[in-house]
């Protein structure tokens, strides 16, 4: 088999059956799946493309919520047509997807003492991370910051896992006023950081994580076409010499050392320190 | 009952499928091969390639749109001798035929890199995108203006005797011109439509939403003008049709070859469910079987009154 196709030899179309479909808050949708094959492939931090049954649009990127036996479920909310459709989903229906799809996070490094930090819903991306992180014994503080109460969805999950949780909202409402960098930016310093949220958020935790010089994994999101490394439409500046960087010399931007990375194939997460955004 | 034919030829290239993927929609055919089975797609188009190595837009590079997508990828790819050297051979064991896809900024740009990827086993053929700017005349599009487009395609058919798809933009006021011009100068094929240009713009922002301003429309959206095209481009030239612009289901297939097409090219349909070219060509056996009718070839431009009586065109209604 070429190396190319190698590095998604999970990556299958799997049709997969709606068990249990809540609204965890107004317009915030919990799908339960039954997911064989799929279930058991998926590593932290990856996400499916998932097939709008009605075949009238593209597939939507989701991150993988969270992956149990032969089950996964989907947090989403709902944003536009696509998220729409899949909501409309109940119980028994039917929903076609591709995936394991990218990267992943890698909690392999062993960190004693990490730092997830989350924004809207940039939630769904990191539970399985979090869960992966406390089996291998390490301390895992959650950063979770939602523009209100009410889009606080399911930190409870992460406080039975055993993470402590460290809540946020933009008006107050709960937990400290403030962004969820800020309270990142107060917090004693974790030897590792996790992220996934609006870009905003991740550029800042990238400058928090290099004031302090420490690592930081960010799942970046955009808007997707394929999904699979096809069309090149989501691509992100790379330092030209990271690991992550396509093997290419269109890499070259203005004579400077940059290499653009699909989000989707190379990522969707990246070492902060080699974006160069 | 016998099995309908389904093979299709374009000049010498023959194909098992009537089924392209379209060019930078399909990447190297790699991308797709976890879901969907290559064996049952008719060539792959790859990606175009540039001579000089291109960095490309940047983002954003897509906004979805009603029933479609704007694209502005500006080409990323790492140009022809990159390409030929670390790329190419790896697409070599693909089960459907290859074929290459050429973009340049000027008529001797299409014929170095023509000649250099047409030279090669794995490339059955070659498609010239046309919709790019030309640098030696104030960037004015290759693919809009007839004789411009005729210089690129005599430029690489001295390069080849490989079949040579030229792919018709839309953004012209006479596509039979162009296509006439095109089929004069040597093409084997015309692939009809590529994108149609438009923009989108973000209302709270006050800003275009492509970082590049405008884009390429793709899918549903532009279907109604791309069997038109073909419809018309079919009546001015004897060269086969590749229709595409939008072809989700065998009806929208259907669509294509009634009007004069060929063969078609399946691009954003992928982005929606990659087994869609599959279903496609399983559906339109099952059509052809149900008419009972022996090949595809039968049905091509059966809805095209040129292809019967000689047409007259009495305007549009309305
Ligand atoms: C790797 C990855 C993982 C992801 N994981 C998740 C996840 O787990 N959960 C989740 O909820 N999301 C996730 N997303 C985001 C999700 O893919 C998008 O929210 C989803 O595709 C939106 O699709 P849609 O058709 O519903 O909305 P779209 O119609 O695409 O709209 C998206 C946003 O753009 C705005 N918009 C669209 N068109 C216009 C316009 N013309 N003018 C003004 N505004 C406009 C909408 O209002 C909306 O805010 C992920 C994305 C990626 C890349
Ligand atoms: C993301 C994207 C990238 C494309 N890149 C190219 C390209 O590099 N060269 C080319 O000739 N056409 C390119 N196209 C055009 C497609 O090959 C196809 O002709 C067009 O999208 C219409 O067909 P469709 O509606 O089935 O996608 C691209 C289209 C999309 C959506
Ligand atoms: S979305 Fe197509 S390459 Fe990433």
């Amino acid at each position: 088999m070429p190396e190319e196709m190698a590095t998604t030899s999970h990556a299958g179309v799997y049709a997969t059956r709606v068990i249990e479909r809540r609204e965890l808050a107004k317009d915030v949708v919990l799908l339960r799946l039954d997911a064989p094959g799929l279930a058991e492939a998926t590593r932290p931090g990856q996400y499916v493309m998932a097939i709008p049954p009605s075949g009238e649009a593209a597939a939507t990127a989701l991150a993988i919520y969270e992956a149990e036996g032969k089950r996964i479920s989907l947090l989403f909310f709902i944003m536009g047509r696509r998220t729409q459709e899949l909501s409309a989903l109940g119980s028994g229906d039917c929903l076609s997807m591709l995936g394991p799809l990218g990267n992943g996070f890698d909690c392999s490094g062993d960190p004693r003492d990490a730092a997830i930090v989350a924004g809207g819903v940039g939630i769904a991306s990191v539970l399985l991370c979090a869960q992966a992180l406390l089996r291998a014994r390490a301390r895992v503080r959650l950063f979770y910051g939602a523009r209100t109460r009410e889009l606080v969805v399911d930190a409870q999950r992460f406080r039975d896992a055993g993470c402590d949780v460290i809540v946020t909202t933009d008006d107050g409402t709960l937990g400290m006023q403030g962004m969820v960098t800020d309270a990142l930016a107060l917090a004693p310093e974790p030897d590792m950081i996790f992220a996934c949220g609006p870009t905003p958020m991740l550029r800042s935790v990238a400058r928090i994580a290099a004031d302090r010089r420490v690592r930081a994994q960010l799942a970046l999101e955009e808007t997707f076409g394929c999904g699979v490394g096809a069309c090149w439409g989501c691509v992100v500046a790379l330092a030209g010499d990271s690991m992550q960087a396509p093997n290419f010399p269109g890499a070259a931007r203005g004579g400077s050392d940059i290499a653009y990375a699909r989000i989707c194939r190379e990522g969707p997460v990246f070492w902060a320190h080699e974006l160069r955004w | 009952m016998v099995r309908p034919s389904l093979a299709v030829r374009l000049g010498s290239l023959e194909l098992a499928y009537p089924t392209l993927m379209g060019s930078g929609c399909y990447g190297s055919g790699a991308e797709y091969a976890p879901f969907a089975d290559l064996s049952k797609v008719g060539a792959i188009v790859l990606k175009s390639v540039t001579r000089a190595p291109r960095l490309g837009n940047a983002m954003p590079r897509l906004v979805h749109t009603p029933a479609g997508m704007l694209n502005a990828i500006g080409l990323q790819n790492p140009g022809i001798d990159w390409y030929l050297e670390r790329e190419l051979h790896k697409y070599a064991d693909r089960p459907c035929k290859i074929i290459g896809s050429v973009a340049g900024f000027s008529v001797d740009d299409y014929a170095f890199v023509c000649e250099r990827l047409a030279a090669r086993d794995e490339i059955a053929a070659v498609e010239l995108n046309v919709s790019c700017p030309n640098v030696d005349r104030e960037g004015a599009t290759f693919g809009c203006d007839a004789s411009l487009t005729a210089s690129v395609v005599r430029a690489a058919r001295a390069t080849t005797t490989k079949p040579l798809i030229v792919k018709l933009s839309p953004n012209v006021t006479d596509i039979t011109a162009v296509a006439r011009e095109a089929e004069d100068a040597g093409a084997d094929a015309l692939g009809v439509i590529n994108t149609v240009r438009g923009m989108a713009i973000d209302v709270e922002r006050w800003k275009p939403r492509l970082a590049n301003i405008s884009g390429g429309l793709s899918g549903p959206a532009i279907r109604p003008i791309a069997v038109l095209a073909v419809y018309e481009v079919a009546q001015a030239v004897k060269i086969p049709i590749v229709g595409q612009g939008g072809i989700e289901t065998v009806t929208d297939a259907l669509e294509f070859f009634l009007a004069g097409a060929a063969a078609v090219s399946i691009g954003t349909a992928n982005f929606t469910d990659p087994r869609i070219p599959q279903r496609i060509v399983e559906e339109l056996e099952t059509y052809l079987a149900r008419r009972n009718v022996a090949s595809l070839s039968e049905i091509v431009g059966k809805a095209n009154v040129a292809f019967s009586t000689p047409h007259q065109y009495e305007g549009d209604e309305g």
